[in-house]
C-alpha cells in the first residue's frame, strides 16, 4: 500500500519535470537546432575522428583497416619527396593568389563606390566571375583558352604577336594560369570590400579635405585603415580557402607539367582515390589542418599590429 | 483530410516496400564505359528483364570514378552482385576475398562455359579459383591515322621493331610534321617493352625489371625529344588524360600538337575513328618492341565477376550465362566488349560487325593470335602507382629534365619500394 503510494506520488512528478523541461526556452532551442547538431556530429565529428584513426592506420578501403601506429607520419616527413613538393607549390599559389586577388578586389571595389547610372550593372558583372569561378565549366574552358591552340594564342597571333606557348604545358607558367583564374574570381572579396567602404563616415573625409589632404592621403591615412578589419577577415578566409584548393588544378592541370601545379589536396586525393591509400591520405589531410591552423593562428598574432580595431 | 492523405502515403509506401520485397529477383550490375556502352548494355538488360522477370539497378561510370565508387561501397559491404572488372584491380579484389569463385558454377553447368576456350577462361583463374568470367579479348594494339602515311607515302608493316618504328617516327616527323605518342601515360606499354626484353614488369608482386632494362624503355623517350618527334609533357598537360575524343591522334589543330598514331587496346579503333576529323582513315598495328612476338598477348579486355556477398548467386550467375551465350543478347552489343568469348556467338554475329570492328577482329585473330606469347598475370597491389611514377618520369623527360639514366635508377627505387609494402 506504501508503495503503491510512493509510485502514485512519484507518477506525477515524473511527468511534471517532463512538461517544465519542455516549456523551458532552451528546450525549444536544443529541438530546434537538432537538425543541426545531428548533421554536424554525423558528417563532420564522426568522419572526423574516423579520419583520425585511419591515419594512423594501413587501409586500402577493399580491407578492414590495420593498425600502423605513427608510419604513415613518418614515411611522409622523411620519404616523401611529392609532399614536399606539393606543399611548396600551395603556399606559393596561397602566398601569391591570395594578396594579388585582395589588391584587385580593392581596387575595383574604390572605383565601384561612385555612383554612377550603371554602377548596379558594373557590380553584378564583376561579381559574375565568382559565381562560376569554382565550376567545372569555367576550369574547362580555361584548359581551352590557354591550350597551345587556344584562344590566348590566337588572340596574340591575330595582334601579330607569334605565340605557340603551352601555357599550362610550360614548367614556369602552368602555376600563373592557376593564380590568374583564382584572381579573376575577385568578386566576393569585392563585395565584402564595398559594403565596409560605404561605412566609412563622409564626415572623416570632409575633415580631411578641410584640412588640405590630397587624395591619396585621403585613401592611406583614412580608407586603408578603416578597412583593415576587413582585410583581415578577408585575408583569412582566403587563406583557407588558398590552402585547400582543389577543383582548378584537378581539373585543368591534374598536377602537370611535372607536377609544378601539384596542390596539396590534389596529392590527398591521388593518395586515397587513384592509389588506394585511405590511411596515408587521412594523415596528409590531418596535417594540412594543422598547418592551416597554425597559419591562421599567425596570422591572429600579427593583428594587433596592423589592424585597426575602434575603441582601442 | 491531412490526416487521410498521410494514412494514404503510408499504406503506399507500405505496399510498395511489400511488393519490391515479393517481386522477382533483382540485381545491381555496376560497369565502366562510353556512351555506345551504356546504351547497349542497358538494352540487353531490359531484354533480360522481359524475358525472365529479373529486374536491374545500374551503376555506369566512366573507368576512373567507377573504381572510387566500387571501393566505396565494398568499405560499406555493398559490392554490387555483378561488376565488371578490370587486370588492373581484380588481383585486390580477389585477396580480399571480395569475389565469388566461379569454378562451382562451371562445373554444375549453370555457368555454360563449353564454348569458351580453356585459355580464355584461364585469363580469369587467379589464387585457385575463377573470379572473373573474362567477356571480351582484345590486344594491345598501335592505331594509327592511314591517311596521313598514304600522302606521304609511307608504308608500314605489322610485327615492327623498334628500331624500325623509331626510324619510322623520324621519318614522318621530317615529311609531315606529324610528332609521335610513344605511348606517353598509356601504363600498359612499360610491360610489353619488358616483355619483349624478356623481363616481365612485375614477378609474383615484386618488380621484375632491373635499372638497364628501364633505361632501354625511358632512353625511347630520350631518344625521340632530342630527335624532336616525341609529343612531349607540354602538349599532354592541357588534354583529358584517356579521353579517346581527345587523344592528339584525333584532337589538335596542327601536326606539332598531333601525333600520327595512338597506343591503345584494339577495340578502341571504333571509338577513335568515330572521335577522328572527316576524311581521315584510322587503321592498326602492332605495337612495338625489341621482340613483338614476346611481347604480344591476348588479353582480356573485362571481366564479370560476382560478389562474394551477394544475397543472389543464382540468379547472378544465370545473368552471367545469358551475358556470354545469349546470341541475342550479343547481337545488341555487337562485340563492344571485345571479341565475344564463345565461339557460337562470336560465329552468329561476326554478319552483323560493322566493317571497322571486323577489322579488328581480323587484326586480333590473324595478326596478334599466331605471333603472342603467355598473356601476363593480373597487376599486383600497387602497380597503379608504379605506373603514375612511370608516367611522371616519361614527363620528365620529354621536358629534358632528367636523363633515361638517371630516370631508370629512380623508377626502380621508387617501384620496388612501392611494392615492398
Amino acid at each position: 500500500m506504501a508503495q503503491s503510494n510512493a509510485v502514485g506520488m512519484r507518477r506525477p512528478g515524473w511527468a511534471q519535470r517532463l512538461k517544465e523541461w519542455l516549456c523551458r526556452e532552451s528546450t525549444a532551442g536544443v529541438i530546434c537546432s537538432l537538425p543541426f547538431i545531428i548533421g554536424f556530429v554525423l558528417f563532420l565529428i564522426v568522419p572526423m575522428l574516423l579520419s583520425a584513426y585511419y591515419s594512423f592506420c594501413d587501409y586500402n578501403i577493399l580491407a578492414p583497416a590495420e593498425w600502423a601506429g605513427f608510419k604513415n607520419y613518418v614515411k611522409i616527413f622523411t620519404a616523401d619527396a611529392k609532399f614536399v613538393k606539393s606543399l611548396g607549390v600551395t603556399f606559393f599559389y596561397a602566398l601569391i593568389s591570395v594578396p594579388l586577388r585582395l589588391t584587385f578586389a580593392l581596387i575595383v571595389a574604390l572605383i565601384l563606390l561612385k555612383n554612377t547610372k550603371m554602377t548596379g550593372i558594373y557590380r553584378a558583372a564583376y561579381y559574375l566571375p565568382s559565381i562560376i569561378g569554382g565550376s567545372v565549366a569555367v576550369a574547362i574552358l580555361w584548359k581551352r583558352m590557354f591550350a597551345i591552340d587556344g584562344t590566348f594564342n590566337t588572340v596574340l597571333n591575330m595582334l601579330g604577336i607569334q605565340s605557340n606557348i603551352a601555357w599550362l604545358g610550360n614548367v614556369s607558367t602552368a602555376i600563373w594560369m592557376l593564380i590568374l583564374l583564382s584572381v579573376w574570381q575577385f568578386g566576393s572579396s569585392m563585395l565584402i570590400f564595398l559594403s565596409s567602404l560605404k561605412q566609412i563616415p563622409q564626415t572623416l573625409y570632409e575633415a580631411a579635405r578641410v584640412d588640405g589632404a590630397r587624395g591619396y592621403q585621403q585613401f592611406f591615412r583614412i580608407t586603408l585603415p578603416l578597412l583593415t578589419p576587413t582585410i583581415f577577415f578577408n585575408l583569412v578566409m582566403q587563406m583557407i580557402n588558398g590552402f585547400l584548393a582543389f577543383s582548378q588544378s584537378y581539373i585543368i592541370t591534374q598536377g602537370k607539367p611535372m607536377n609544378s601545379t601539384l596542390f596539396y589536396v590534389v596529392y590527398m586525393y591521388q593518395q586515397g582515390f587513384e592509389y588506394f591509400k585511405a590511411g596515408y591520405a587521412s594523415a596528409l589531410a590531418w596535417i594540412m589542418l594543422l598547418i592551416i591552423g597554425a597559419f591562421t593562428g599567425l596570422l591572429f598574432l600579427t593583428k594587433r599590429f596592423w589592424v585597426y580595431e575602434e575603441g582601442n | 483530410m491531412k490526416k487521410l492523405s498521410l494514412v494514404l502515403a503510408l499504406a503506399l509506401t507500405l505496399c510498395m516496400l511489400c511488393s519490391s520485397a515479393l517481386a522477382e529477383t533483382h540485381l545491381n550490375v555496376a560497369w565502366w564505359g562510353n556512351q555506345t556502352r551504356n546504351e547497349r548494355t542497358q538494352q540487353v538488360l531490359d531484354l533480360y528483364t522481359q524475358e525472365t522477370g529479373t529486374t536491374f539497378d545500374v551503376t555506369m561510370n566512366s573507368f576512373g570514378d567507377y573504381w572510387t565508387t566500387m571501393a566505396t561501397a565494398s568499405a560499406g559491404g555493398q559490392l554490387p552482385d555483378v561488376m565488371q572488372h578490370s587486370t588492373a584491380y581484380i588481383q585486390q579484389y580477389v585477396d580480399n576475398g571480395l569475389l565469388l569463385d566461379l569454378t562451382p558454377y562451371m562445373e554444375s553447368g549453370a555457368l555454360d562455359v563449353s564454348n569458351i576456350g580453356e585459355s580464355v577462361i584461364d585469363l580469369g583463374r587467379m589464387s585457385g579459383g575463377v573470379y572473373g568470367l573474362c567477356v571480351g579479348t582484345n590486344s594491345m594494339a598501335c592505331l594509327y591515322n592511314k591517311t596521313i602515311l598514304d600522302n606521304a607515302g609511307i608504308e608500314i608493316h605489322d610485327l615492327m621493331t623498334m628500331d624500325e618504328f623509331m626510324a619510322l617516327c623520324k621519318e614522318i616527323y621530317e615529311k609531315t610534321g606529324y610528332k609521335t605518342d610513344l605511348g606517353f601515360g598509356t601504363e600498359s606499354y612499360l610491360n610489353y617493352v619488358m616483355r619483349g626484353l624478356g623481363k616481365s614488369l612485375f614477378a609474383d608482386g615484386q618488380l621484375g625489371i632491373t635499372v638497364e632494362d628501364a633505361e632501354y624503355f625511358f632512353g625511347l623517350y630520350e631518344q625521340g625529344t632530342k630527335e624532336g618527334w616525341l609529343l612531349g609533357g607540354d602538349v599532354f598537360a592541357s588534354l583529358v588524360a584517356g579521353s579517346v575524343e581527345q587523344n592528339p591522334m584525333v584532337y589538335g589543330s596542327s601536326p606539332d600538337t598531333m601525333s600520327w598514331c595512338a597506343f591503345n587496346w584494339s577495340n578502341q579503333l571504333v571509338a577513335m575513328q568515330a572521335a577522328a576529323p572527316e576524311g581521315v582513315e584510322l587503321a592498326l598495328t602492332t605495337q612495338p618492341s625489341p621482340d613483338p612476338v614476346k611481347s604480344g598477348f591476348v588479353a582480356c579486355s573485362m571481366y564479370f565477376s560476382v560478389s562474394a556477398k551477394t544475397a543472389e548467386p543464382d540468379a547472378s550467375i544465370a545473368f552471367l550465362n545469358y551475358f556470354v551465350n545469349s546470341v541475342e543478347a550479343n547481337k545488341i552489343m555487337l562485340g563492344e566488349r571485345g571479341i565475344p568469348v564463345s565461339s557460337v556467338v562470336g560465329d552468329a554475329i561476326a554478319g552483323d560487325l560493322d566493317p571497322l570492328t571486323q577489322q579488328v577482329v581480323a587484326f586480333v585473330n590473324n595478326v596478334i593470335v599466331p605471333n603472342s606469347s603467355a598473356t601476363p598475370a593480373a597487376d599486383p597491389d600497387g602497380a597503379s602507382e608504379v605506373y603514375a611514377t612511370c608516367r611522371e618520369l616519361v614527363e620528365q623527360i620529354s621536358y629534358g629534365a632528367i636523363s633515361a639514366a638517371d630516370a631508370a635508377q629512380q623508377f626502380v627505387e621508387t617501384a620496388s619500394e612501392i611494392l615492398a609494402r
